[in-house]
């Protein structure tokens, strides 16, 4: 099949060119993670000692923990909303008949397109003007609406291919609109709604602007990431950097797995 | 079948999700562009005179533009042979994989990745290890804190994001389509020209656009790779909201930003509107 579009010679350049720009892609993650086993302040090479003390550093300073654990709770929380009212909205889009569909789909995919910058600043305005104090709980809301069109769109993308003719034998045999959802849509979408969770909790929990305009002390982990890096570099950086990395793509990679490989185990839902 | 799937009501279904965008996205708008537009005497356009009367205002929307837009056209380039690779050179059953390892940085903070790449680039970093290691000369690199390094680490963001676009509209490309040109005596150009690219055009399109906004609004990069020293617009919100807190100018700002976006994407906007329209005529 490739020599129709590819020739050999074509081939061994785009081969050649992919291979590079891997290289390119992880160099400075696998260096930083080099790094974060390298004793000594400076961030030179070569290597010195391989050490564990960035990391102890890292495990014993409260600080990190704790903005940590808030982001780990903003994530889970926001992840979990969005879901559930991306799961809801995208039932909506693909099944029922929306006035003015056009329009109210593209105010909730809206946030996808805008420069994050701006709705924070949005927000941050918005709460300043009615005299709101940044908290936590408004973090948590900006974020599940930033990562609400990621879930309507995943969702609506599964829901499309299920035909509308199983919720309708399901109703014709009695059951309410409610359970036919419950019982019969939702475990149809368990793997992608697996998948969204995953996905949403990845980009809420990296999510660093809204949070940033949204409380004053109650900081999470990106911002106090953020603040390390700009305001004088803590050599345990290299390890919280490392740390975060695997925890977010290992999350990312299995909701990405599952968005790409599971995608045609509809086929056996499909009737002829 | 018809009767009963017109009964289903769609509002108790989306009225949570639009309520949130209702409070949190409309509505903040809307204020925006009211303080943008409120200035000491009343109503007006003070605040965007005041914004294009400002050097370093229209300096750092000039830094924002050039940024953006060089980042964006490297991106786009990079990520045809990426899209082209994975889906004309790689077997069907591989194909996710592979895009999964171009893909997957994309997935974790993005300020991680930027500060990565300060130990990759700096004068005292990798690169300059390696390039004295090799030659035996001592050599200051001078790419970190530069202009250069911003569209660098933007481009490389960007890339991503085009090949995944690009990568949905060439992977649903049906076979039969090249394989009957081929028959039919089509050469590789041809096929290129008459098939992949019309049918391409969209997927990669839309991640140029994404790849803009991304970039235009993008703060991270350019404080990190870039340096603080000549600062784009995003830079410069940051710190009016943490620092002089002045905010009907950061609101005017903001909404300068939006209309940039808006511009620049109007081509792009448009070209869909009209594709849309004639598939559906």
């Amino acid at each position: 099949m490739n020599n129709l579009i590819v020739s050999k010679f074509m081939f061994s350049i785009l081969t050649a060119f992919f291979c590079l720009s891997l290289i390119v892609i992880y160099l400075p993650i696998i260096v930083m993670m080099i790094f974060s086993f390298n004793s000594g302040k400076y961030q030179t090479l070569p290597f010195r000692e391989p050490t564990f003390e960035w990391y102890v550093a890292l495990i014993a300073d409260s600080s990190f923990i704790n903005s940590f654990l808030t982001s780990l709770m903003m994530a889970s929380l926001a992840s979990v909303f969005a879901t559930i009212l991306g799961f809801l909205a995208a039932y909506a889009f693909s099944k029922a008949k929306v006035p003015a569909h056009a329009l109210l789909f593209g105010i909730v995919i809206c946030p996808l397109v805008i420069p994050m910058i701006l709705i924070g600043i949005g927000m941050r305005l918005q709460i300043v003007s009615l005299g709101i104090e940044p908290a936590l709980w408004l973090v948590l809301l900006g974020q599940t609406l930033y990562v609400l069109p990621l879930a309507v769109i995943n969702l609506k993308n599964r829901i499309d291919k299920i035909p509308q003719s199983m919720e309708e034998a399901a109703i014709s045999l009695g059951s309410s609109r409610l359970k036919s959802i419950i019982l019969i849509l939702a475990p149809i979408c368990a793997p992608s709604l697996f998948a969204t969770l995953l996905l949403t909790f990845t980009f809420s929990f990296d999510e660093f602007v809204i949070a940033y305009f949204l409380t004053n002390f109650e900081i999470t982990l990106p911002i106090r990431i953020w603040t390390s890096l700009v305001t004088g570099f803590e050599p345990k950086i290299n390890a919280a950097g490392t740390a975060v990395f695997i925890f977010s793509l290992t999350l990312g990679l299995i909701a990405q797995f599952i968005l790409l490989f599971k995608q045609s185990d509809l086929s056996e839902y499909r009737t002829q | 079948m018809s009767a009963s799937s017109n009964t289903i009501n769609p509002w108790p279904f989306l009225l949570p999700a639009l309520s949130l965008c209702l409070l949190f996205f409309l509505l903040p708008t809307l204020n925006m562009v009211i303080l943008s537009l409120t200035t000491e005497t009343g109503f007006g356009f003070d605040n965007f005179k005041l914004f294009f009367a400002t050097p370093h205002l229209t300096q750092a929307l000039y830094r924002s533009l050039i940024l953006a837009s060089s980042a964006t056209i490297v991106a786009s380039l990079v990520a045809c042979p990426h899209a082209y690779f994975i889906v004309f050179c790689v077997h069907k059953k591989w194909r996710p994989l592979f895009l999964l390892a171009i893909l997957a940085p994309f997935w974790t903070s993005f300020t991680i990745r930027a500060f990565s790449w300060q130990l990759v680039l700096s004068d005292n970093g990798v690169v300059t290890w390696f390039i004295e290691l090799v030659t035996g000369f001592s050599v200051t690199l001078g790419i970190l804190y530069t202009m250069n390094a911003s569209i660098f680490g933007l481009a490389l963001f960007g890339s991503m994001l085009t090949t995944f676009t690009l990568y949905g509209a060439l992977v649903s490309i049906d076979h039969k389509l090249i394989e009957a040109a081929s028959t039919l005596g089509a050469k590789p150009f041809h096929i290129f020209k008459d098939i992949i690219l019309p049918l391409g055009l969209p997927g990669w399109l839309a991640g140029i656009f994404l790849t803009f906004i991304v970039c235009v609004g993008d703060y991270a990069v350019p404080t990190l790779l870039g340096g603080g020293l000549k600062p784009v617009l995003a830079q410069i919100m940051l710190s009016i909201l943490k620092g002089t807190y002045d905010l009907s100018q950061a609101a005017t700002i903001a909404i300068v930003l939006a209309m940039t976006v808006i511009i620049c994407g109007l081509p792009i906007i448009l070209y869909g509107f009209a594709k849309r329209r004639r598939f559906a005529a």
